[in-house]
């Protein structure tokens, strides 16, 4: 586990080692910290605008005694199946765990809107800067229905019930953005997180509708296989 | 977080005084000051105002962090008459003052922001790091485009001479198509090729002589 003052130390360390500037995306357990929605989390999960950033951060990360470790038992068979699926990097003494994407997030793609409206950008300011951008909440409980690990539902929880201004047709429009840009996983990933949420918390139901809306369009959309004679 | 806490929280969020947390909770004075005291410890509470003043306390359900300055801190600090509201938390880790802050502001490219930045000329030590930090960024030119806009209204600290010296071809906008129409900047485009986008009237918005 890595606390929130653990993981400032951290990005301190490999800020002052980096060969060049570096920037990246937040959006899981450590973005979380950042708003103090939680105190610890067990993974560093970042996304990469392009393979030469997450090379430079993944070598100085391997500096500072991690080792890439194994994807399965944590993301499903699936997901790891496709090209853009995390490399992950541990330490011996499980001093938190690294999941590095880049440009896209399994299937789905960094939007425009996760570039622009960032809730944080934290600066590391050393010889080179490393720069950690925190995506909006909304962004967070897409990508956690995505990225679907174990305590990511919690995750989703958590946000939606420690924040009474959660924009629903945000996450809505940002999901069919997705949707329309080639993220096939997204509707689904979604749809069933929200189905399993409204056990816990109000969702309003327009929203839901909204969802159901998009995918039965998709369904009806979808061309029709032919039989074979 | 137990569920007595969060239902609680739930019903103060917000700005908060110890008089509308008494009448919400239904508390006497002194059980409010505790609450209020004891969820500070938390981080759940921050608190503004001292002595004379009322205060006012913040209340959110997600803790408050402490925080490193960032861009808008040092923008906010130096223009008292001119503050902005930031609409990102802007933090940086390690060393960050108005060297670092202007060269931010230049490459939001965002018409206040490059206006505040005009005031913290004055508050320049370290000029070789802010040429340094300019030419890794490429943007020396716009940078000493508004130190020569800034001399014209404020008392500025001086621009070593070898930094002014420097001659340039190509135009660099300081907002993109914003061209200079102001006759007082021609010298300054002319100068460092950089349109000046601001009106007479933007000025007296940061000098504070509405």
């Amino acid at each position: 586990m890595i606390s929130q003052q653990g993981q400032l130390e951290l990005f301190r360390l490999i800020g002052s080692s980096l060969n060049q500037d570096v920037t990246c995306y937040a959006f899981g357990g450590n973005a979380m910290m950042f708003y103090g929605y939680k105190g610890e989390t067990k993974d560093v999960d970042l996304l990469f605008e392009d393979e030469e950033n997450r090379r430079e951060f993944i070598r100085v990360i391997k500096l500072l005694g991690y080792e890439e470790s194994s994807p399965f038992k944590i993301y499903i068979e699936e997901k790891l199946r496709e090209k853009h699926r995390p490399l992950m990097f541990k330490r011996q003494d499980d001093n938190g765990r690294f999941d590095l994407f880049v440009k896209k997030i399994f299937r789905t793609l960094l939007s425009p809107r996760m570039q622009e409206d960032v809730y944080a950008e934290h600066e590391f300011n050393e010889k080179n800067k490393l720069k950690v951008k925190v995506l909006r909440k909304e962004q967070l409980v897409i990508l956690k229905s995505v990225t679907d690990r174990q305590n990511d539902f919690d995750d989703i929880k958590t946000i939606i019930k420690q924040d009474k201004h959660f924009d629903w047709q945000y996450l809505i429009d940002e999901v069919f953005w997705q949707h329309r840009h080639g993220d096939t996983w997204v509707l689904l990933d979604v749809e069933e997180m929200l189905k399993e949420l409204k056990k816990y918390v109000l969702v309003p139901e327009k929203f839901v509708r909204q969802l159901y809306g998009m995918n039965r369009d998709k369904l009806r959309l979808a061309p029709k296989k032919k039989a074979k004679n | 977080m137990n569920q007595k806490t969060y239902e609680m929280l739930y019903a103060l969020e917000g700005l908060q005084t110890v008089e509308t947390v008494m009448n919400k909770l239904n508390l006497t004075r002194q059980s409010a000051i505790n609450l209020l005291s004891q969820l500070k410890r938390q981080q759940h509470v921050t608190v503004s105002g001292q002595g004379k003043i009322k205060r006012i306390y913040r209340i959110t359900i997600r803790k408050q962090l402490p925080r490193d300055l960032g861009m808008f801190d040092i923008l906010n600090k130096y223009n008292p008459d001119f503050q902005i509201n930031p609409w990102f938390d802007h933090q940086v880790h390690g060393k960050y003052g108005p060297e670092e802050a202007i060269i931010d502001a230049i490459q939001t490219k965002k018409f206040r922001l490059i206006l505040a930045t005009l005031r913290l000329f004055n508050y320049i030590k370290d000029w070789p790091s802010l040429y340094q930090s300019a030419k890794k960024e490429d943007c020396w030119q716009q940078v000493g485009a508004l130190y020569d806009v800034a001399r014209l209204f404020f008392k500025v600290r001086k621009m070593p001479e070898k930094y002014r010296k420097v001659r340039f071809k190509k135009i660099k906008y300081l907002i993109e198509k914003y061209r200079t129409k102001e006759i007082m900047f021609r010298p300054i485009h002319q100068k460092w090729k950089v349109p000046i986008p601001f009106r007479e009237g933007d000025l007296t918005k940061i000098t504070g002589m509405w």
